[in-house]
């Protein structure tokens, strides 16, 4: 894992995904380190399922490649280490709980009965219980179990924990952290729901429009921006000082005579460029919050749209 | 493999089940008539029997058209079969899975996408073969001491032609090729289910109507107005007129019988009559038609569906 050699858990290389005329991915180049827990943010159709879907090698992207730890994803060797829960949560509908469990025991080479049982009863599932019958919570849990009892190096996650009660959300989220904590398993969930994840995810992927917008370790990104409050200065249209470097702006905003705005630091400082203030306008200064990064690119004007690494 | 054969089965079990307690009923069937047929023409010379122009004892003509009855319900089963087995074996193979989104289970577990398939296909092929083959031999067994027999069911009838032999199996496998590559280009059940059904009777009634294109059929000359051959068990393709050089004319030069047929051939200087006939030995030529045809179609719509499933264009 800290074989700076070793191949990334996720890379993604000029990935491009069309379906039938409309881009549903494009230019997507990205680098996940083995080991991390990634939030995979973005609006609705911004194309994270469809990422997800590359990944887990059930979609074969029309432009560019994927690849998982050096492996094209559905080849055996990608396929035995990968697990993933797609958005709908596809169980056979006739089997019962065990017969799921063991389609999966039978058709993986590593497997955690203990594990799936585990997860399944503290759900309070009875294992003969149809899948059919089940409510979406439960069969999300027997999903989970599912993937986490493959016990693969990466788990794929399409919006786990999105029918799941608070209770379960947190029991769920510790097991994730717990699995990936012990193992070292990569894990990359994605959620249209910023806040979920802040507590959990140490690196983060922001889709929008197809497009990867931001990349990287989470505190490295949050340490790459500041942010900024003051106020606004009234001789701009923007409410941003005469001398400031405007292309370093993420997203600014004002609300009456307060400017709020997150910029990019100046390469090699931990403040940008050109937002000195003056004894008059002094300005606040911090560090931003994985969420208030977040939407300040999510806000930002497309124009401005530009992918951004942070290793 | 073991783990994706598991699955194929524990997913197509019902369908398993279903087609042996059909086949089981079937047989008792058709044991129990073929057993009254056999009390009842036993004993009998059924030789004088034969074909259209044959001869036969009350007893046994009565036994041959009960159960001919029974033989062309049997092949009328047999004729759909085929598409049984396209509508709901092969339609939701994997149509059903892209419907409900379990092939993104069953296919992001540690078993691959070519084990998957092979594993699933290959049980349904076997079980499709294993049916129609059952259900061809039974209809073969109860239709032999009758067959070819007075006005009772003969080689040529879609009934048998269509539902015994080799034919009738490579049908059930084209059949179960054509739903399962339908499953996979419409995503739903449903619509799989009718394209499967139009697409598998089409082909059949394609077969049943222009196979005989690819045959030469015999030609039985009878000069001038004597009696023509009896047709026998043969299979008659029509009737032609001969000139004496040799060349033949269509039957519409002369609508007629007895005395004005005679003036009509004189006038017209036919010298003898031709009947064209496929003999009953050509069963196994109109068989061996069909079933290259069907295992054709069969293996290029599996070949199209192994493409499609690699190149992952229509799983998600």
């Amino acid at each position: 894992m800290n074989d700076p050699t070793a191949a990334p858990a996720l890379r993604a290389t000029a990935v491009e995904q069309r379906f039938k005329g409309t881009t549903a991915l494009q230019d997507c180049t990205f680098d996940l380190p083995a080991g991390r827990i990634a939030a995979l943010v973005g609006p609705n159709g911004a194309g994270k399922s469809t990422l997800l879907h590359l990944a887990a090698g059930l979609l074969r992207p029309t432009g560019g490649e994927v690849r998982v730890f050096g492996s094209e994803p559905g080849t055996p060797p990608a396929l035995g280490r990968t697990a993933f829960v797609s958005q709908d949560r596809p169980l056979f509908p006739q089997f019962t709980v065990a017969d799921t469990l063991a389609a999966g025991r039978r058709l993986n080479r590593t497997w955690d009965q203990a594990e799936a049982e585990r997860i399944v009863r503290a759900g309070n599932i009875p294992l003969t219980a149809r899948i059919g019958t089940l409510s979406g919570g439960r069969r999300t849990r027997v999903a989970l179990a599912l993937a986490l009892a493959k016990r693969a190096d990466l788990l794929l996650l399409d919006e786990p924990l999105a029918d799941l009660d608070p209770l379960v959300r947190h029991e769920i989220t510790g097991l994730l952290m717990a699995e990936a904590a012990e193992r070292g398993t990569t894990v990359v969930i994605s959620s249209h729901v910023l806040p979920e994840l802040e507590d959990v995810c140490d690196h983060v992927l922001l889709v929008q429009d197809g497009r990867i917008r931001l990349a990287g370790d989470t505190d490295d990104l949050r340490e790459a921006h500041t942010r900024l409050t003051g106020r606004a200065d009234p001789s701009t249209p923007d409410g941003l000082p005469t001398a400031a470097d405007r292309g370093a702006v993420v997203h600014a905003a004002t609300t009456g005579r307060q400017l709020t705005a997150v910029i990019r630091n100046a390469p090699g400082t931990r403040r940008p460029a050109g937002f000195d203030g003056t004894a008059d306008t002094p300005w606040i200064t911090a560090t931003p919050s994985l969420e208030q990064l977040l939407l300040a690119h999510l806000r930002a004007p497309a124009a401005a749209h530009r992918t951004e690494a942070a290793a | 493999m073991t783990g994706t054969l598991w699955l194929a089965w524990r997913q197509q079990r019902l369908l398993i089940l279903a087609g042996t307690v059909l086949l089981a009923l079937c047989t008792v069937w058709v044991a129990v008539r073929r057993a009254d047929l056999m009390d009842a023409i036993g004993g009998y010379d059924l030789s004088r029997c034969k074909g259209w122009n044959g001869t036969c004892p009350p007893e046994p003509y009565e036994a041959m058209f009960d159960a001919a009855g029974g033989i062309r319900l049997l092949g009328t089963m047999g004729l759909l079969v085929p598409a049984a087995i396209g509508m709901f074996w092969g339609a939701p193979l994997i149509g059903r899975e892209l419907e409900s989104g379990t092939i993104k289970v069953a296919l992001t577990q540690g078993a691959g996408l070519r084990s998957w398939f092979a594993a699933r296909l290959g049980l349904a092929a076997v079980c499709a073969a294993v049916f129609s083959a059952g259900l061809a031999a039974l209809t073969a067994w109860w239709w032999e001491p009758t067959a070819n027999m007075l006005d009772g069911v003969y080689w040529h009838d879609p009934y048998i032609l269509n539902t015994t032999g080799p034919a009738a199996v490579a049908a059930a496998l084209f059949a179960l090729a054509a739903g399962t590559a339908v499953g996979l280009l419409t995503r739903r059940t449903l619509p799989a289910m009718g394209i499967t059904l139009g697409t598998v009777l089409a082909t059949a009634a394609v077969l049943t109507f222009f196979r005989r294109d690819f045959v030469t059929p015999v030609d039985r000359v009878t000069a001038g107005m004597t009696p023509k051959q009896l047709i026998g068990s043969a299979w008659s393709a029509g009737y032609r007129y001969l000139t004496p050089d040799g060349r033949q004319h269509p039957l519409e030069n002369c609508l007629f019988s007895g005395e004005e047929l005679r003036r009509c051939m004189a006038e017209k200087g036919f010298s003898g009559r031709v009947h064209k006939v496929y003999p009953s030995s050509d069963y196994w030529t109109f068989q061996q038609i069909d079933t290259i045809v069907y295992l054709v179609l069969a293996v290029a719509l599996v070949a199209l569906t192994a493409v499609l499933l690699r190149r992952r264009t229509r799983l998600v």
